[in-house]
């Protein structure tokens, strides 16, 4: 069985009566929100470990109410969306989402994006020498999910994270597409590289002094990932 | 003055009248200023008797009269009557030609070389004013015209307004102008038009001018940046050089500064009614999707449900509201993607792409959809990229890779191969299924059109016209090859991208 508090925000009545008792019968806790604002307020006051987010919806929109909650929280969100363009799909995970769905979707294909969003990758005893790097004014905290560049501390979501610590662990090897796509998120995945491009951007203005000439997270082009660990 | 048109008749067959009626002017005036010199000359010999001086200069006072009045032809006759009557007159021996004094010779002479350089002076001023007069008029004109362009009525053609304007302001008996871009003729009046109009297509391909001075017409391009962009003929007035070349830029600039408008105007109503339909499009697929996707919820949750806890037949209604809600589902986005796709005005974004990641990530989006069918991509590594909208290539893809299984029997393999062929790559989807009679053929990218012995099959009949559309749009080509009972062959090109520098 499940575990885990999912927040639902989507305008339809019926979408939320679908989720509520699809994810309530596989073991999650669940809690509604017709609107972004109410979903803010909700988040405010209670815990959740994911949301499943609308994009389209009247008020602030699913985008917005994406990014005020990355402004504020680390939580797992997944985006729910009637088109499939590409563009759509990166101004979802740009905006901060872990992950993206199109409607109409399956629920099989719904529980396990779920899955592997709130899936951690297994702590290897390896990662324990990691907890906390600093370089070149970089201070990496994997303990506490922190980074601070020059001053200014932000924190990282669980799946920045995993990118983070799966790259850092192997520095200065590079990690093909598939590799770090099926190591993060699973083994459904391997294709998606627009989530590592938006990812690793997301991470480059987090841990690199200048994001546009990253010094740490570098492309391979055509092959992969590489995490420069200066000696 | 430097006239452009000598001849200010308004017509061919006017010329002789106006010829006619030119030359009794002269005479008229001539007389008038005989009359002058015989009416001096009367009164100073039989009326008010005076001395030789003072005769000669009222000789010259008339004569600088008639100069300044009439011109140098009645001035200068009026000189050699005068000086003959002097010398008829008041000239001693009096009442012969003959002069007994050689100092009256001089004075005589000296008569006659004062009234002719007084008369020449004076027509000379009088043609300079005249001619001062026309350029005032003409830069008075030139500039009511400039103001009545800035103040043209946009919602109206300018080139028609142009032409009224200057035939107003000139005061032409014919104006017409023809506008090279849109290839239209406007003109004043619909006189003897023919042969005009072969002149201004041709002035305005040859850049050139074509003067007739017997009729008064002037036929000229009209050029902006040195390239012809139409021509104007004008009759019926004169006009001199500098006023002809100034009124040539003022057309110019009307008729670019409309032509920027009118684009500007176009691409704002495309732009706006590309964004409403966008826009109603967006809300449509919301309005569809949103009921789908409860039901889809729904569906999919019983059908993912261990086994035990359906009955079959329970499970066999549930997939039947399943496969509808795809279904639907299917229909919306396709009529979408064709309704945004329509009229090929919409953005390609470009990109070099590899052919095999193309037919990978087509495969991978249809992944569900196979049915398990064997769908096997043998693309060489070594293609080269090619230039295209990924999203939009895959979704012809898809859309063949989906035609090929509906029309091949469950059991066939499907095959996506892809070569060079000169500046393109083509790539091809192969089943081996019916095949398509050679009639029907041709319309199988038509919306809708469906073989005519597939009635009953699923499908919606526009995912052939939607890749048709796409692969149009990246100005390249969709074709089919097929045989009945032998299966067919869809293909399509793509550019190759050009290679980055630096290789």
């Amino acid at each position: 069985m499940n575990t885990g508090r999912i927040l639902v925000i989507d305008d339809d009545p019926q979408i939320r009566r679908a989720m509520r008792t699809s994810l309530t019968a596989r073991g999650y806790e669940v809690g509604d929100a017709r609107t972004g604002e109410e979903g803010l307020d909700k988040l405010r006051s209670e815990t959740y470990d994911l949301v499943l987010l609308d994009m389209n919806m009247p008020g602030i929109g699913g985008i917005e109410t994406c990014r005020m909650i990355r402004s504020s929280s680390e939580i797992a969100i997944i985006m729910l969306t009637v088109s499939n363009t590409e563009k759509d799909k990166v101004d979802a995970l740009d905006a901060g989402a872990d992950d993206y769905v199109t409607k109409p979707f399956s629920m099989p294909e719904l529980l396990a994006r779920i899955r592997a969003t709130l899936r951690r990758l297994p702590q290897a005893p390896d990662y324990a020498h990691l907890k906390r790097l600093t370089r070149q004014g970089v201070e990496i905290d994997l303990s506490s999910r922190q980074v601070t560049v020059r001053g200014h501390t932000s924190r990282l979501t669980a799946k920045e994270f995993d990118l983070l610590s799966y790259l850092l662990a192997r520095p200065n090897k590079t990690i093909s597409h598939r590799e770090l796509l099926q190591a993060i998120w699973g083994p459904d995945y391997g294709d998606e590289l627009e989530y590592l491009r938006v990812f690793v951007n997301r991470l480059r203005k987090k841990i690199e002094p200048d994001p546009s000439e990253p010094r740490f997270l570098v492309t391979d082009t055509w092959a992969g990932y590489r995490f420069r660990l200066p000696q | 003055m430097a006239s452009l048109v000598s001849s200010a008749g308004p017509g061919t067959h006017l010329i002789p009248k106006g010829l006619f009626r030119k030359s009794t002017h002269l005479i008229g005036r001539v007389v008038v200023a005989l009359g002058l010199i015989a009416a001096i000359t009367l009164i100073c010999f039989r009326v008010i008797p005076v001395n030789a001086t003072t005769v000669g200069f009222f000789y010259l006072v008339a004569i600088l009269s008639i100069a300044t009045a009439s011109g140098l032809v009645e001035s200068t006759i009026a000189s050699v009557v005068a000086m003959l009557c002097f010398n008829y007159f008041f000239l001693p021996p009096i009442g012969t030609f003959t002069i007994a004094d050689p100092q009256n010779w001089v004075a005589l002479s000296a008569f006659l070389a004062t009234s002719l350089a007084a008369s020449q002076l004076s027509a000379r001023a009088k043609r300079r004013t005249k001619e001062a007069i026309d350029r005032q008029n003409e830069m008075e004109r030139l500039y009511s015209l400039s103001r009545a362009l800035l103040l043209a009525d946009t919602t109206r053609p300018i080139a028609r307004q142009i032409v009224q304007q200057i035939a107003q302001t000139f005061e032409f008996s014919t104006v017409a102008l023809y506008d090279r871009t849109t290839g239209e003729m406007y003109r004043t009046e619909v006189d003897d038009m023919s042969d005009i109009e072969a002149k201004l297509r041709d002035a305005a391909v040859r850049s050139s001018v074509y003067r007739d001075e017997e009729s008064g017409l002037v036929v000229t391009a009209i050029r902006l940046g040195g390239e012809p962009i139409g021509s104007l003929a004008m009759k019926g007035a004169p006009l001199s050089d500098p006023a002809l070349q100034s009124l040539l830029n003022l057309v110019a600039i009307g008729l670019e500064r409309t032509l920027s408008q009118e684009a500007v105007n176009r691409a704002e109503v495309a732009r706006r009614s590309e964004e409403l339909k966008s826009t109603l499009l967006d809300a449509i697929a919301h309005e569809f999707k949103t009921p789908l996707t409860s039901i889809k919820a729904v569906t999919t949750d019983l059908l993912s449900a261990p086994s035990a806890e359906l009955q079959p037949h329970q499970r066999e209604l549930i997939s039947i509201a399943d496969e509808g809600a795809d279904r639907l589902s299917k229909l919306v986005t396709e009529a979408i993607q064709l309704a945004r796709i329509e009229g090929g005005k919409f953005q390609l974004s470009r990109a070099p792409h590899f052919p095999r990641s193309l037919v990978s990530a087509a495969l991978r989006q249809m992944n569900s959809l196979t049915d398990g069918r064997k769908i096997s991509a043998s693309l060489q590594d070594d293609l080269p990229q090619v230039s295209a909208d990924a999203e939009l290539i895959q979704m012809v893809i898809a859309h063949l890779i989906d035609n090929a299984l509906k029309y091949s029997p469950s059991g066939s393999p499907i095959e996506i191969g892809a070569c060079v062929r000169e500046q393109d790559v083509i790539i091809c989807v192969v089943d081996q299924g019916k095949g398509i009679a050679e009639d029907e053929q041709s319309r199988i990218f038509d919306k809708f059109y469906r073989g005519s012995k597939e009635q009953a099959l699923k499908g919606t009949g526009m995912g052939l016209a939607i890749a048709r559309e796409i692969i149009r749009a990246h100005g390249e080509d969709i074709w089919v090859k097929s045989k009945p009972g032998k299966g067919s062959e869809f293909c399509f090109s793509l550019p190759i991208a050009p290679r980055s520098g630096g290789e």
